[in-house]
């Protein structure tokens, strides 16, 4: 089984998107090898309780990325050399997420240093035998 | 060709108007969600839709064909799940499967027989004796046995719990992904909706107030929040041309429908004399109750 994907009904992209992304980080991580089998469109689609032609768009794109590779009758797999995610997409995902969480440390009230700590705890939570997947991105947390 | 076409589509009863110059289209391969609160004429929409109710003008076209005129050509390839799903209550899904096979030319009466076991429904209890629920996951296998090129369903998770809802969206996605099927539903279970309709239409006492891509609608529509002490509140809210506004505790909360990043951040909402105000994504059901519920005044 795949690492999970998880879609958020109040993140600003659109659920291909969502899903292409995501299956970039999880290439980009090391969590989907080259090589590996991805679940197919409508396996995926079953999972994630999404409209299977939203499954397929996200794939196509990876697939003319060149993340995905088709392997006619057998499947859709991670290509052996996957392109690395593009720097600025990157940047951008990761400066939105700091800034989610920079925004909710400051309305809780916590100093600088205490939000830096909090993440730095996560981050070690993380690499030490956790499991690993995208779901271990921060939510924004309704008010 | 466009599998439901709905022209200028108008239904009275009596001095009420119950649908007023309804029209729309559902493109082939697509799911369409129509939403409305109890009485918006979601009804009255179906029942035209399926040949039960003839408008007072307009006309409801089921694959190319007037449903009011030739309702059963029109009907024939279309799969129906009804909010009250009705059946002779002695009968069993499987007689039931048995009788409704000699009325198509094509039956999958062993893919009818999975699908129930999916849903943990017996083949050979007497529909009289089902839970509401279960008689609209026997009338979906029913619908699903004949191949249609069309669904229409009618709430068809009403009643049910979480876990036999999912299991009907696994079936309907199963659908989508081996047919590419057209569907057509209305449903108060807009999370679920959200995540699989393609196309969303809004009723609002007998007028279509929305008819839009789902990606669009997500992209223009944002909450955005301003601390109620902040002065000169009122006027930037104004500015906003918000379609609902409400005080949420110590905030007031405005829902915009032409939030664009650029021009959004370009202003700089927040002004000089304070932070900026928050800005988020809506569900499809905020949306919804911003379209569609009582308007509040607010004093920022």
């Amino acid at each position: 089984m795949a690492p999970t994907l998880r879609i958020d009904p109040r993140d600003a992209r659109p659920i291909w998107r969502q899903i292409e992304e995501n299956v970039q980080h999880l290439v980009a991580r090391g969590a989907l090898p080259p090589g590996a089998s991805v679940p197919s469109v409508r396996d995926l689609a079953r999972e994630l309780q999404v409209n299977p032609a939203t499954v397929s768009k996200a794939y196509q794109r990876l697939t003319d990325a060149g993340v995905l590779s088709v392997r006619r009758g057998e499947g859709t797999f991670v290509s052996d050399t996957p392109p690395p995610v593009s720097d600025s997409r990157r940047n951008g995902r990761l400066q939105e997420e700091a800034t989610r969480y920079a925004s909710l440390a400051v309305t809780l009230g916590a100093s600088r240093e205490e939000a830096l700590a909090t993440l730095d705890a996560a981050w070690s939570g993380l690499t030490n035998g956790g499991a690993g997947s995208e779901s271990s991105e921060l939510e924004g947390e309704e008010a | 060709m466009n599998p439901i076409v709905l022209e200028g589509l108008t239904v009275r009863y009596g001095d009420r108007l119950a649908l007023d110059n309804v029209s729309f289209a559902v493109p082939e391969g697509s799911v369409y969600a129509l939403l409305g609160r109890n009485g918006a004429g979601k009804s009255s929409l179906i029942r035209c839709l399926l040949g039960e109710q003839r408008p007072a003008s307009g006309r409801a076209l089921l694959l190319d064909r007037n449903v009011w005129t030739e309702r059963a050509l029109a009907l024939e390839e279309v799969g129906v799940v009804s909010e009250e799903p009705d059946a002779p209550p002695a009968m069993t899904a499987r007689q039931l499967s048995r009788f409704c096979s000699r009325l198509y030319r094509t039956w999958d009466a062993a893919g009818l027989e999975a699908r129930l076991r999916r849903f943990g429904v017996s083949a050979t209890t007497p529909f009289g004796k089902l839970s509401k629920g279960q008689k609209g996951q026997v009338s979906l296998a029913l619908a699903l046995a004949s191949s249609p090129r069309l669904l229409v369903l009618d709430d068809p998770t009403l009643g049910l719990d979480a876990v036999a809802r999912k299991a009907v969206f696994e079936e309907l996605i199963g659908e989508l992904a081996d047919r590419g099927i057209t569907v057509f539903i209305t449903t108060h279970d807009l999370a679920g909706v959200e995540r699989i309709a393609d196309r969303v239409g809004v009723l609002r006492a007998g007028r279509l107030v929305l008819d839009e891509e789902m990606e669009t609608l997500k992209t223009r529509f944002r909450r955005v929040s301003f601390p109620r002490s902040q002065a000169a509140g009122a006027a930037r809210l104004e500015a906003l041309a918000p379609v609902a506004v409400a005080a949420r505790g110590w905030e007031v909360e405005a829902v915009v429908s032409n939030y664009d990043e650029e021009s959004f951040s370009a202003s700089r909402l927040g002004g000089e004399d304070g932070e900026d105000p928050e800005v988020s994504v809506l569900t499809l059901e905020e949306i919804f109750i911003a379209l569609t519920g009582e308007v509040q005044e607010v004093k920022a």
